[in-house]
């Protein structure tokens, strides 16, 4: 198997611990992921990735103290200001999953539809950030415009309500890397992760870099995929670790 | 004007493409003759007082001006059963429009009289400013334009008895209303000295604050003295203008300069359409040609964005969320809420959303009323919720203190009727085409990439709608639609 993973998909988890690592505040840990995020992205475009989705802010994560909030809030929009033009440059396509609630301040929400805008047209590598999102958020959504589309219940498939879902247009998730070796789906992208591949890299996200991302690429190139099929074996479940 | 006489009425069927006032409602500068009707139309007590209470004129003087446009081009449709339809639209909105002056007097838009003198007024003004430009009109034509004004009330009211029968005798009924029955109104006294003096830009240059009001300083002025020396001389005394040498001067000078302009300049260039298009590229209603110009606006859209994210953070990232979301939702009530520009919201603001909707559709009375049922439904939503101090209307501050956190299960019902009058065909979906009627641009989310035959399903128009109503999420639609123009 030689073709990269079309949709690859990062829960970004670490911070706080390679914060408390160093005995500084959880903010550095968020501070030091924006190198990772950056690396991240500019390696799955290198290595041919057409959709990358990035776990930034879980609709879970607003019970964090506000204080964090805050600044997560502000670092978010910064990053993104910071980033906006070479993003542009490099004909990535930015969108963002989630992003409903009242809490966003206004600026940052009008940065998030600047940078939809200024991106719209591109058509290089798409990039989905899941910013205040939960899995099961978007099922229930779908399920609502379901219902008021009037839609018969025996003209409900699962193609019918994947056209539902934010963002339609995305195919489904190849393989999903959660760092820090943490072990869990912490509801995101239910649906779209159904036949992913998962591996979880023990490094944190902060220390993620290229190198991690090819190596991650390199486990689920080793893999059979299946896809519930039984005709041929299935060797490995590992992740890498 | 009495109606004992029996007076012949006029043919409606003169109206039509072929009609003298098509051509003069083609040329961009007929739109001064419908501002200076509008000055003559405030002076009425009755209109006045509707237009203050109710008339979106002061806070979007240019959808005023983009609609009478439009309603007039309606009543001289090669189609007769358009006319009648907008006709009996026209008669739908006036009914809606009635109550009572701050001096506790009765005003209804469907008075007679008060109706005949807005048809007078416009007459006048085509009359007025044609003779300024340097051409009088001809004995003949303005017997036809006459009368086809006359058709129009008919069209309206059934007949025309409230206007003089002939020209002769309607410039002795001109002066007799401007000596007797008008007055120095409020809603006259503000477009005088306060709307051009801060009027809103055109859409299209609602981007460039700074060129607008660099132009609306040297313009502003200009179109207001100019109006006020078009004025027949008893209005401007009573309105405290006095003696302004060289105001009707300047009058003539800058119609008799647009009159040259429109010799000079390639005819498309003044055309009604042209204008309108180029302030409000979102207006001109062929898809085709509008092309170019909403790849322009895309590009202009995109730059502003870009500019945006280069530039520096401003000071509200500092302050508290709550706070900013304070402000923003002052500026939705400012900029959407509150049509009237009065401070507060009561029914007109709400009812002239529905207004703007329904004649932008062209909906037929069952839909039309469903959809000012909903709006009605919504207004008491927000009342009950949202006025403490039981005045009848909301203010800014009890807006601001209470909306974000309101459900609102009527304007979901709103969002629910707007999509079936929007829905034309009934297909449970809003083609391209349908967007284009209600919003005046193509399709601008991501519906575009999921195929060709791109359309808006309910619920993802639902959603968009309430994401816009509660100040959440800006929209070009709807900015298009209910805060600019």
């Amino acid at each position: 198997m030689v073709s990269a993973p079309r949709h690859v998909a990062c829960v970004m988890d670490g911070n706080g611990r390679w914060a408390r690592q160093r005995c500084l505040p959880r903010t550095a840990g968020h501070r030091a992921a924006e190198a990772a995020v950056i690396d991240v992205i500019e390696a799955a475009r290198a290595s041919g990735v057409r959709w990358l989705s990035l776990y930034a802010f879980s609709t879970e994560n607003w019970r964090r103290p506000s204080d964090e909030i805050d600044f997560l809030m502000g670092l978010v929009r910064r990053t993104l200001r910071k980033h906006a033009l070479s993003m542009c440059a490099r004909g990535i396509r930015c969108r963002f999953l989630g992003v409903s609630d009242p809490r966003i301040p206004p600026g940052l929400a009008r940065d998030i539809a600047d940078l939809v805008e200024l991106t719209r047209d591109n058509r290089g590598m798409t990039l989905t950030v899941a910013f205040d999102h939960g899995g099961r958020r978007d099922i229930v959504e779908a399920a609502r415009a379901l219902i008021r589309d009037r839609v018969p219940a025996d003209l409900v498939t699962e193609e019918s309500f994947a056209e539902h879902l934010p963002h339609p247009d995305t195919p489904d998730v190849d393989l999903v890397i959660r760092t820090s070796g943490e072990q869990r789906i912490s509801n995101f992208m239910l649906w779209q992760v159904a036949y992913a591949e998962w591996v979880f890299p023990e490094v944190l996200w902060p220390d993620f870099r290229a190198e991690h991302f090819h190596e991650c690429l390199r486990a689920y190139r080793n893999r059979e995929r299946r896809f519930g099929d039984v005709r041929s074996p299935n060797p490995m479940v590992k992740g890498i670790r | 004007m009495s109606a004992e006489t029996a007076v012949e009425q006029p043919d409606i069927s003169i109206l039509g493409p072929d009609a003298l006032l098509s051509e003069y409602c083609q040329d961009a500068r007929w739109g001064l003759a419908v501002v200076r009707a509008t000055v003559l139309e405030a002076a009425h007590p009755q209109i006045g007082a509707a237009l203050i209470e109710n008339s979106t004129f002061v806070a979007h003087p240019w959808r005023r001006v983009f609609n009478t446009l439009l309603s007039t081009q309606r009543v001289l449709d090669a189609d007769t059963r358009v006319r009648d339809k907008e006709a009996a639209r026209l008669n739908r909105l006036h009914a809606r429009i009635a109550g009572v002056d701050p001096k506790g007097r009765p005003y209804n838009a469907m008075d007679p009289d008060a109706r005949a003198w807005v048809v007078a007024s416009l007459f006048e003004s085509t009359v007025n400013l044609s003779r300024m430009s340097g051409v009088t009109m001809s004995a003949e034509d303005m017997e036809r334009l006459y009368a086809e004004f006359r058709a129009f009330l008919v069209l309206l009211e059934g007949n025309a008895d409230h206007l003089p029968a002939t020209v002769e005798e309607f410039w002795p009924y001109f002066e007799d209303v401007i000596e007797r029955g008008l007055e120095n109104t409020e809603a006259m006294r503000i477009i005088l000295f306060e709307l051009f003096g801060h009027m809103p830009a055109p859409p299209l240059l609602r981007g460039h604050p700074t060129i607008w009001a660099a132009g609306r300083v040297m313009a502003g002025p200009v179109i207001s003295e100019f109006l006020k020396g078009t004025l027949p001389e008893s209005i401007r005394q009573r309105a405290g203008l006095g003696e302004l040498p060289g105001s009707h001067a300047l009058a003539r000078g800058v119609y008799m300069g647009t009159g040259v302009a429109a010799r000079v300049l390639p005819q498309s260039w003044t055309r009604t359409d042209t204008m309108i298009g180029l302030l409000d590229p979102s207006l001109s209603n062929d898809g085709s040609g509008s092309q170019l110009l909403s790849a322009l606006r895309r590009q202009q859209t995109r730059a502003a964005a870009l500019i945006r994210l280069l530039s520096p953070i401003s000071g509200d990232s500092s302050s508290s969320s709550a706070g900013s979301a304070a402000r923003s939702a002052d500026r939705f009530f400012a900029e959407v809420l509150d049509q009237t520009g009065d401070g507060y919201v009561s029914w007109p603001d709400i009812a002239a959303m529905a207004r703007e909707v329904g004649s932008r559709l062209d909906l037929d009375e069952d839909t039309e009323e469903r959809l000012f049922e909903a709006y009605a439904g919504w207004w008491r939503e927000l009342a009950s919720a949202l006025d403490d101090d039981g005045d009848g209307r909301v203010s800014r501050a009890e807006y601001a203190a209470a909306a974000s956190t309101m459900a609102s299960p009527a304007l979901v019902r709103v969002a629910e009727v707007l999509f079936d009058a929007t829905d034309a065909d009934g297909d449970q979906s809003i083609s391209a085409v349908e967007h284009r009627a209600l919003f005046r641009t193509a399709f601008s989310r991501d519906v575009e990439t999921t195929g060709q035959d791109a359309r808006y399903s309910r619920s993802e128009f639902v959603r968009e709608f309430l994401d816009f109503m509660s100040g959440r999420q800006g929209s070009a639609g709807y900015e298009s639609l209910l805060a600019q123009a």
